[in-house]
Order: structure tokens, then C-alpha cells, then sequence
């Protein structure tokens, strides 16, 4: 008789090189009401809004407001207050990036002066793009 | 604890201390890092040990963003300031062994389980500004300690690696153990919340993690008490080894070669700008 058949291996690649676990980008949780992105505002906080939208991530062609980057806004007597964060800590375009947000607030018809305020809670993750945010990363070759 | 422009002095003290001695770690031992960069034993070790100093940097500014809040600018807290006023421990300013890549792994090693035992006690930090940058800062600290461990693990596997780990471990063990030295101003820190766990039990914690997982590779681990380790120069109380002015002096050499007496912008201040995009 016939010895039987060897037991395939049940994973060829066992013992052979790893997937590098740093490219699988864990999603993480949406938090409550964010991001920001002027859903319903009315008025001058509408045109701020809008100035917001037109400006990008400067690595992607992505709205800073469809990355999920604006936490928050308030317009008060002429003053907007912008609120955001970065998706990293060590981002070198951080001063550029502020700066970009300020101006835009800046000069939205209505609001005379603007502040950005930068927070690191909650931490942002890919969940706080919008719809829109993902099928413009998705256009320009980011898998999310 | 209350808002900022509320605190107490005692309370002010502490946040300050605690910001300073966890801003000065990050801004100098990522300073030390960069010397590796293009001479790491691979060009992926290259990237990795860089992009490790790029995350300190980001850590040092969010902790010297809370600095600012009470009055200090960039000038103050980093370019001007009297390398005396540095409170970083000793282990991060020691320049490396020449050429030996076991001094920035075993660095890194230590550094970072001590960083990840602090953050852990400041997650639960009273002064809600720094309890709310901890998560983010954490997020971004987890590979920096499987990056150290992965490379402690390969070392260890010949006896050459394994005896340059155990050389890095002799001497930069006891300046290790400066990380966990007290400011003045620890019994404040502790008794407003500012850290709820008293430094000296992260030091223990810290011992049992890296003796065991060290005396794990075949490396031995001093066992003595800290008061027999520690070296004179402490960083935490101010005094710093000799190299530390030479390192001082070499990233504050730009800004005084350009007579500059004001942090440089990318952009015009805001009173200066065009408001029209």
C-alpha cells in the first residue's frame, strides 16, 4: 500500500516575510456631531462656511472641511472663532495650514477679524471624512 | 482643577513643572535623534528613527503650545531661553556611542516605556488641557516602543548585538532613572492632580517592565536601589551633564548666526496680511 497522501500545508506562506502591520490604517470611531461642516448655518456663519470649503489639505486635493479637520465655529459681532485640529501632531504645515483657515474666515463677507483655535480632542481618525471628502481622496489614489 | 487664567500660584507651578519636564524630554531627545537620520544600519531604520524625532518635535509643541498659554512665547521657552532652565532628564541630552545603534535603541527603549507609563498617570490629568492632548500624543507613541523592541529582539539574537545592548543598558541606565527624578515642585504636582500618581511609582512600575523584559534577551539589569544609580547630574534639578551645552549652543547656533530675535513665521502676522485670498 500506497503511503497516504502528505497533509497539504495549510499556509504556504508560514514562516515567510510579514505584511507590515503600519500600512492598515485602524478607522476608529466617529465622535458625536463631528466633524464640523456647516450643515444648516445660515448667514454670515453660512458664508464662512463657505470660504472654509474652498480651502485645501496642502497634500491633497481635499477641503479642509471634508477631511474632517473643523470642529467648530462661531461668528460673534464681526469675530469668527475657528476651531480644528490636525491629523498629526508633528504636521509641518501646521502655522500654514492655521494661517489658510484664518484668512478664509477672515474674508467671508460680514466677519471683519477671526481666531483659529487649535484641539487635539476629540483625536481625529479617516471617520470624520465626509462622503464627499472620501470620494475626492478615493479620485486622487487614497483607499478609504 | 479650574480654568487657566484661574489657577492658584501653587497650581500654576505645577502645570508648569510638569508641562516643562515632558516638553524639554521630547524637544531634546528628538534633537539627539536626528543625528541618526541617513545613518541608521538601514534605510528603513533611517526612516523609522526620523520620523520617531518628527513625532517628538509635534509632542514637544503641544506641550510648549500649554507653555504659552502662560505668557511665554517660542523665543522664550526654546531659543533664548538660559540652558541652566532646561528641565530634561540627562538621559535624553548624552550624545551616542559612535556609530552604535544598540545606544539608540536601549535609549529608545527606556525613553519610551517611561513616556508611555507618564502619559498613561496624565490621562487623568485635573488640568483638562493636558488630559485632552494625551490620547492624540498616545496614538501616536505606540510603534516608537515596537520599533525599540523588535530591534532590542534582533540584537540580542548574536552575542555582539546582545553585548552592545548590554553596554548601552551599564551606561545609560542610571541616567535613565533621571526621568523619574522629582521637580520641586512634585508634591504639588501630585497633590493637585496634575500627575495623580506620584513619579516614584511609575519608577517602579518602569523597573519591573524593563528588567523583565531585558533580563527576557540574556541582559543583565542593575538591580540596586536609584539613590546608589543615579549620576550627580540629574537634568530634573537643573543640572545638566557637559555635553548638554554643546547640543544647546549647536540647535540655537541658526538663530543667533542670523541675529534673530523673534521665532520665524511662514506667514506674515495677521495685522501684516493681505485679508483678501
Amino acid at each position: 500500500m500506497s503511503e497516504p497522501p502528505e497533509q497539504p500545508d495549510p499556509d504556504p506562506f508560514e514562516g515567510g516575510p510579514e505584511y507590515c502591520a503600519y500600512t492598515d490604517y485602524e478607522a476608529g470611531d466617529a465622535a458625536d456631531g463631528l466633524p464640523a461642516t456647516g450643515e444648516g448655518a445660515t448667514g454670515v456663519e453660512a458664508a464662512v462656511w463657505r470660504r472654509l470649503h474652498e480651502v485645501e489639505d496642502p497634500e491633497m486635493p481635499i477641503s479642509v472641511v471634508d477631511l474632517g479637520l473643523i470642529y467648530g465655529l462661531t461668528v460673534e459681532g464681526g469675530h469668527a472663532t475657528v476651531t480644528m485640529t490636525l491629523t498629526y501632531t508633528g504636521c509641518p504645515a501646521r502655522d500654514y495650514l492655521q494661517e489658510d483657515v484664518r484668512r478664509a474666515a477672515a474674508a467671508a463677507e460680514g466677519v471683519e477679524t477671526a481666531t483659529v483655535e487649535l484641539v487635539w480632542s476629540p483625536e481625529w481618525n479617516v471617520e470624520m471624512v465626509t462622503d464627499d471628502g472620501k470620494a475626492d481622496l478615493r479620485e486622487f489614489g487614497v483607499s478609504v | 482643577m479650574v480654568a487657566t487664567e484661574e489657577l492658584s500660584d501653587r497650581e500654576r507651578a505645577a502645570v508648569e513643572a510638569e508641562l516643562r519636564t515632558l516638553a524639554d524630554d521630547e524637544f531634546v531627545v528628538a534633537e539627539r535623534y536626528t543625528e541618526w537620520q541617513v545613518r541608521g544600519p538601514t534605510l528603513e531604520a533611517d526612516i523609522a528613527i526620523a520620523n520617531i524625532a518628527q513625532d517628538e518635535l509635534g509632542h514637544a509643541r503641544l506641550w510648549y503650545d500649554l507653555l504659552e498659554a502662560f505668557g511665554y512665547d517660542q523665543v522664550d521657552l526654546i531659543w533664548e531661553r538660559d540652558p541652566d532652565d532646561f528641565r530634561h532628564a540627562t538621559l535624553v541630552e548624552l550624545p551616542f556611542e559612535d556609530g552604535d545603534w544598540a545606544d539608540c535603541v536601549v535609549r529608545g527603549y527606556l525613553y519610551d516605556t517611561h513616556e508611555h507609563l507618564r502619559l498613561q498617570a496624565l490621562e487623568d490629568s485635573a488640568y483638562v488641557p493636558i488630559a485632552d492632548r494625551v490620547g492624540k500624543v498616545r496614538g501616536e507613541e505606540h510603534y516608537h516602543r515596537e520599533h525599540a523592541q523588535n530591534w532590542l529582539e534582533r540584537l540580542a539574537e548574536s552575542r555582539e548585538g546582545r553585548e552592545r545592548v548590554q553596554g548601552a543598558v551599564d551606561r545609560l541606565f542610571p541616567h535613565a532613572l533621571t526621568l523619574f527624578e522629582r521637580t520641586d515642585h512634585e508634591e504639588a504636582i501630585v497633590d493637585t492632580g496634575v500627575r495623580p500618581e506620584p513619579i516614584a511609582d511609575l519608577r517602579a512600575e518602569w523597573r519591573d517592565i524593563v528588567s523583565g523584559f531585558l533580563a527576557g534577551l540574556g541582559v543583565e539589569v542593575p538591580v540596586e536601589s536609584a539613590e546608589e544609580l543615579l549620576p550627580e547630574a540629574r537634568g530634573r534639578n537643573g543640572i545638566h551633564t557637559e555635553v548638554w551645552r554643546s547640543l544647546y549652543d549647536e540647535f540655537t547656533f541658526t538663530y543667533r548666526q542670523l541675529g534673530r530675535s523673534e521665532a520665524p513665521s511662514l506667514m506674515p502676522a495677521p495685522e501684516e496680511a493681505d485679508v483678501d485670498v
